[in-house]
């Protein structure tokens, strides 16, 4: 296949020449689909460089598991569950060699975000889409990474609870009440930042 | 509201409520004020952070980011290199090996053709089928065993030490 041939076919089309070994069909899938790739390695990692490196190491097991792909699913969401995985391994490695801030211990015991008062007004309304973007970032980087990666593969990802409590090893009762303490928490911290700014 | 209606909201709101669930959850939103406004809270939270990824561009280009990946590729595809020639400590082995058994055997030897032993002093010396070989001095209290170097083939079977495999 040519590739003129690989810029105008389809992922299925892409998927099965690879398969076969035309590494020039692979390549324009990564082409494809770096950026969604990256992008959910930086939500759940929030450091560039790293996201780099999971993000082509997802790549790479992808061309050596590509026989695995049956097609059950999207290739895009193939390869965003393989990036997951590598994300969820390397947060564990860190956490085992980080201590853990009191902030975190405070979120994991649970509690604070039964009694916030609710926010009634839109912390968002009126925003441009870079600033909401930049607002949105800085408020997940303040998430523990129990609470982001269950926001992200929620939100993102677009996982069921049963699915994510399989994903992260936890029960549903913890995901559910991890992504409930993250949406309270984000939209606190999207307030204070659009008083920040006012 | 207690915990589990908090809960039971945010289900509501991610539909992971059974039907019969759902209706329960509707008929008392349009009775509590509190909660609906929890409820919107949480669905204004979830519209604002779902564009978020959107946004997000590799900040790589294309043809350097792929480089990296197809050479990762290419070294785990790469075949195992065929066994190294023998290196030079290997070669050196196949006289040293032999060199050091004819020296244990020639101090066995001198040992138990030696001086004999002074009044109040035993020796005993043995050469097993193993290779070793003992001296004893029970005066002194003394034991001294001699173990040859292993046969050169095992040695060289096991490749040479100077690789890391």
């Amino acid at each position: 296949m040519s590739d003129k041939d690989h810029s105008s076919a389809d992922d299925r089309t892409l998927v099965q020449s690879a398969q076969k070994g035309d590494m020039g069909a692979f390549e324009e899938l990564v082409a494809r689909h770096r950026d969604k790739i990256y992008a959910r390695a930086f939500s759940m990692m929030r450091n560039e460089e790293e996201a780099i490196d999971l993000s082509q190491e997802a790549w790479v097991k992808g061309w050596q598991r590509l026989h695995q792909f049956q097609g059950e699913s999207s290739f895009g969401t193939w390869m965003t569950r393989i990036v997951i995985n590598l994300c969820l391994d390397q947060l564990r490695k860190q956490k085992r060699q980080r201590t853990e801030s009191i902030e975190a211990m405070d979120e994991e015991s649970g509690g604070v975000e039964r009694q916030m008062p609710v926010i009634t007004i839109n912390p968002t309304a009126g925003l441009e889409r870079n600033e909401l973007r930049q607002r949105i970032d800085k408020a997940l980087s303040q998430l523990s990474y129990e609470h982001r990666t269950v926001m992200v593969l929620h939100e993102f990802e677009e996982m069921e609870y049963k699915e994510i409590a399989k994903t992260m090893g936890c029960s549903i009762g913890t995901v559910m009440s991890r992504l409930f303490y993250a949406r309270r928490k984000m939209a606190a911290l999207l307030q204070d930042l659009r008083k920040q700014n006012t | 509201m207690d915990h589990e209606k908090q809960l039971k909201l945010q289900s509501f709101l991610d539909e992971e409520l059974s039907e019969a669930e759902a209706r329960e959850v509707a008929s008392w939103l349009a009775k509590d004020q509190e909660a609906t406004l929890l409820l919107a809270e949480l669905r204004n939270t979830r519209a604002a952070i779902a564009p978020f990824e959107a946004g997000i561009r590799l900040p790589e280009a294309r043809e350097f980011y792929w480089s990296k990946i197809e050479r990762e590729i290419e070294r785990l595809e790469k075949p195992a290199p065929a066994k190294e020639k023998t290196s030079w400590l290997a070669a050196w082995r196949k006289i040293l090996v032999p060199a050091s058994a004819v020296a244990a055997l020639v101090i066995a030897a001198l040992i138990t053709i030696g001086p004999p032993a002074s009044p109040g002093q035993e020796t005993e010396s043995s050469y097993s089928d193993t290779g070793a070989f003992t001296y004893r001095d029970y005066d002194a209290h003394a034991t001294l065993v001699w173990l040859s170097y292993p046969e050169e083939n095992d040695l060289a079977d096991a490749g040479p030490i100077d690789k890391v495999q």
